[in-house]
């Protein structure tokens, strides 16, 4: 009777083993149907993917305000003044023809047609105005300050007409109108992340242009030119533009003052690689972009030199009436013969 | 065939040594079941997934062939939109100093005949469009659009911006494709008045054409070889149109060209075939078969077979993706993928498997001659899609127009 | 095993049912659809050339059957578009081949379209690709002390080519690469070409 006795009690071993086989294989079947479920719940829609979430919202990853994409423009006359709006931004030379005095365009500082974070993007311009400003010492509509684009940056002395555009202009309704739209739910009366071109910390060294030469061999010449003229395609249309010079944005810009060009330089430069260069580099081949001749700034008229740079560039971090390499700047490029893109 | 009473000894036979034992119906243990139903639910998700993808397809490839045929709703606007307005702008305004307008313009007035003459010939040369004199380059849509494409396109054009009423038919391209086969590019304004017999006031005259010349040795490295060296036309064609992934090389600027095969040699651009090659080039010979190559004007072959998104293509090429970095392609290779000289390469009519092979080479590190790594940090941001996308998007467009000696490329007929 | 009846019954059944779904229902398929319009026979060399492939076993590490993007980049290798059934019209038997140890093959004459450079490689892959682990076929050449006026010579760099002489193609190797030139599918597939039907929307694309 011993004999029997001993094979039950080596029993429990087994069933303990083969239970622990029927649990994987019970947990491996459960599995697989909450595989399947779940496959059949994604495939329906039930969970939201990561796409319908990303559009609901307002802001991209990194915090910034996202502003309508082109494909909601209406269909109206809205839409219209939008679209006529988007082609004098980003086609100025021509679509503004009378009034632009070189070969810039207003989406060649305002990168992504005015959409870019840190390149002073339209839908943050569009809620910080009417402001007061203290390079004209008065309260600025945003009308206002467009026109100070056309005098400044799009040089319009040099222009078949002269000078910007009159009051009222449909210019600055059509601009205007592209960049409300673009501030569709933008918050206002708030600081707005990525307004205007930030800004790049001082550096001890300072800034100084023999250094930004050698940034910008290396760096930008390769799109602009080791002129820094530009260069065209082979139907003579700017395909990187001039950063100093005739057809440059004249001594009376904001990205003639070196702290500008060195935040729009540092946040934007060179383009898809933002942040590749260090604020050193930023402050340094922006000292080297401006200090070469420019347009005059129109302010100037009937005054010196100094008496343009005491009265409006005082304090500013620009070398405008400063004597650079032994020549003084500020004289401005010769005025052309024929006003820039009058007829043959 | 349950057998009941499974435990009760009773109901069975007694065995006996010639018994078969009688296989009995076990109950399947649930987990199976469950996996079984697992599966199949699973396998019906995919099918009820893969129904919609079929019918998808199908539907793609229905419109895909109505396109060739032109039945899509406004075609005209759409191909308008597509292919002209990059140059000539949406509102066909132009660009002051380099497109001439189309709105006001006396040639567009001229009705859609001339339209689509210009179209599928392409002008080279200084034309007078109202106040202003353009120098410029339009290229030749012949090899890019179907008949029924150019119908509807200098249709659209011709009474948006000239007042035309008039419809032009297919037939009429037909026939006008043909009467003007081979005849090149028209040399400007002037060479418009003559050809056409219409008056379009004081035009510029437009320099005429040099026959490129090649030298003997030069021409026996491009078409028949020499000891180690294979002819490059045997790969890239007698005309440097390419085909999959042996690029185009026609209307490449020279520079461009020398750049690369001195990369092929010293590295920084990975391809044995061509390293072979140009170990056996001197640079004279490197300087004269790009000169030859960077001259020809051949109509493009290249078409999107990459099966790309060529929505997602044509936006990434005209306004980039800014939530990655990647700015648009033709805001550095110009405003038509026709590339600025040396560093841009023109991208139109490129073969869409290298375009999108060289994309996945910078992403990969196999190619590393762009100047700052610009294109190796932007290929890093598109994913395979993307490269797909608008490696076929940039095949769709009409080809770079290249400057001199484009007489060889017309009769296209070796030396 | 004591139901034999069922069970055969079963089994034929089975059999009977995957020879009706994977045999002959494809089979009336593929029958309905004549070949490709882009696509032509091939010729009495290049059917030459063809036997050469298969006797020389390139189909144990060649395909010929570009997949469609979602299942592999081909494409963008330049293999050229997903193949489709009508491509194989004229390959009795097709050579499919399910192996990549090597590239696919099935646009390698568009995509290397040039005869020279075929015989180079085939000659010795290795003077082109030091890497590569493809067989040399040095005897489908010759080597000759001067070259008559027939002969095609081969291309070799200095350290493969022969001390004196040159390498001479035979009629083998010009029919392979005849037949390799051949290779080329890249033809618009027909709107209504049988095709995997794998395939993602421009939306599953994103």
């Amino acid at each position: 009777m011993t004999e029997p006795k001993e094979a039950p009690e080596a029993k429990p071993a087994d069933i303990n083993k083969g239970l622990l086989t029927r649990w994987w294989i019970h947990a491996a079947g459960a599995v697989l149907i909450a595989v399947a479920v779940g496959a059949l719940a994604y495939e329906s829609g039930f969970v939201p993917n990561r796409e319908t979430v990303q559009s609901a919202s307002q802001t991209t990853a990194d915090g910034f305000f996202q502003p309508p994409s082109d494909d909601q423009i209406p269909n109206d006359e809205f839409g219209a003044a939008v679209r006529r709006g988007q082609a004098i931004f980003t086609n100025t030379s021509t679509n503004a023809s009378q009034y632009v005095g070189n070969g810039l365009s207003c989406s060649n500082c305002h990168l992504g047609a005015g959409r870019q974070p840190f390149s002073a993007p339209m839908w943050a311009a569009w809620v910080q105005y009417p402001k007061y400003r203290s390079k004209n010492k008065q309260i600025n509509t945003m009308e206002d300050r467009v026109k100070g684009c056309f005098s400044y940056s799009m040089n319009a002395q040099h222009s078949i007409k002269g000078g910007p555009p009159p009051a009222g202009d449909d210019i600055y309704r059509d601009l205007q109108t592209y960049m409300y739209w673009l501030a569709t739910g933008a918050p206002t009366n708030e600081a707005i992340k990525g307004v205007g071109f930030g800004k790049v910390a001082k550096t001890e060294l300072g800034y100084s242009p023999e250094r930004g030469a050698e940034v910008f061999a290396a760096n930008c010449a390769v799109c602009h030119g080791g002129d820094g003229q530009g260069q065209k395609d082979i139907n003579g249309r700017y395909v990187f533009p001039p950063l100093w010079g005739e057809n440059s944005y004249n001594w009376g810009a904001g990205m003639a003052r070196i702290d500008t060009a060195a935040a729009f330089i540092k946040h934007n430069m060179p383009l898809s690689q933002p942040g590749r260069l260090t604020d050193q580099e930023a402050w340094d081949v922006a000292a080297y972009i401006d200090s070469f001749e420019r347009p005059k700034d129109p302010r100037q008229k009937g005054k010196t030199i100094e008496e343009t740079r005491k009265q409006y560039h005082e304090g500013d971090q620009i070398y405008y009436g400063q004597t650079v390499n032994g020549v003084l700047l500020g004289v401005g490029t010769p005025d052309p013969e024929r006003p820039v893109g009058a007829g043959d | 065939m349950t057998i009941e009473n499974k435990g009760g000894a009773n109901s069975f036979h007694q065995p006996d040594e010639n018994f078969e034992p009688y296989e009995q119906h076990g109950k399947m243990p649930w987990p199976l079941i469950a996996i079984a139903i697992g599966l199949g639910l699973w396998g019906a998700a995919t099918l009820f997934d893969t129904r919609e993808d079929v019918a998808t397809a199908q539907a793609d490839r229905t419109a895909a062939s109505q396109a060739d045929t032109g039945l899509t709703t406004d075609p005209g606007s759409a191909l308008f939109a597509a292919r002209c307005s990059t140059c000539h702008q949406p509102d066909g305004m132009g660009v002051r100093g380099a497109i001439p307008p189309l709105a006001g313009s006396p040639f567009v007035a001229q009705g859609p005949e001339l339209v689509a003459t210009i179209l599928m010939r392409g002008i080279d040369g200084p034309i007078r469009v109202n106040d202003h004199i353009f120098n410029g380059h339009m290229p030749s849509f012949a090899s890019a659009l179907t008949d029924i494409e150019i119908g509807a396109l200098s249709t659209h054009v011709a009474q948006r911006f000239g007042g035309s009423s008039e419809a032009y038919p297919t037939t009429a391209v037909a026939a006008l494709r043909a009467a003007i086969s081979d005849s090149g590019s028209f040399k400007g304004g002037q060479d418009i008045s003559t050809i056409t017999g219409l008056d379009f006031g004081n035009q510029p005259a437009g320099k005429a054409q040099v026959a490129h010349s090649l030298t003997p040795e030069v021409s026996a490295l491009i078409f028949t070889g020499r000891g180690e060296q294979w002819a490059c036309a045997s790969c890239h064609g007698d005309l440097g149109q390419g085909k999959e992934n042996t690029p185009r090389l026609a209307g490449l600027s020279a520079d461009y060209i020398v750049k690369q095969l001195d990369d092929f040699a010293n590295g920084r651009r990975l391809n044995e075939s061509m390293r072979v090659v140009v170990a056996t080039l001197s640079d004279s010979e490197k300087r004269q078969v790009a000169d030859y190559y960077a001259g020809l004007r051949v109509p493009s072959t290249a078409r999107p077979e990459l099966g790309g998104d060529l929505a997602r293509g044509e936006a990434l090429a005209l306004r980039g993706d800014w939530s990655r970095n990647v700015p648009a392609c033709f805001s550095c290779h110009g405003p038509s993928g026709f590339g600025v000289s040396p560093e841009f390469p023109p991208l139109a009519a490129q073969q869409a498997a290298y375009t999108a092979s060289q994309l996945a080479a910078w992403a990969g590190g196999h190619r590393n001659n762009s100047s700052l790594d610009l294109m190796g940090r932007i290929s890093r941001q598109l994913d395979d899609a993307d490269r797909r996308a608008v490696a076929d998007y940039l095949a769709s467009l009409p080809p770079v127009p290249a400057g001199e000696a484009e007489q060889i490329a017309r009769t296209g007929v070796r030396p | 095993m004591n139901r034999y009846f069922p069970l055969s019954i079963l089994a034929l059944a089975i059999l009977a049912f995957a020879t009706l779904m994977l045999v002959i229902a494809p089979g009336i398929q593929i029958g309905r659809h004549s070949a490709p319009a882009g696509l032509k026979p091939y010729t009495e060399q290049e059917q030459r050339g063809r036997d050469v492939y298969v006797s020389q076993g390139c189909v144990y590490c060649h395909s010929q059957q570009p997949r469609s993007p979602d299942q592999a980049p081909d494409g963008v290798r330049g293999w050229g578009r997903p193949a489709v059934a009508g491509d194989y019209t004229y390959d009795t038997p097709h050579q499919l081949g399910t192996m990549r140890t090597g590239p696919d093959l099935l646009n390698v004459g568009a995509r290397l379209p040039s005869r020279d450079w075929h015989l180079t490689h085939l000659y010795q892959p290795r003077a082109i690709f030091g890497w590569s682990i493809m067989p040399a076929y040095p005897f489908l050449f010759e080597e000759k002390s001067a070259a008559g006026p027939e002969d095609v010579v081969v291309a070799l760099p200095s350290q493969y080519a022969p001390k004196s002489g040159v390498v001479i193609a035979k009629q083998e190797a010009l029919d392979l690469t005849a037949y390799l030139l051949s290779l080329d599918r890249t033809y618009p597939a027909p709107a209504e070409a049988l095709r995997d039907d794998g395939y993602s929307g421009p939306e599953d694309a994103k």
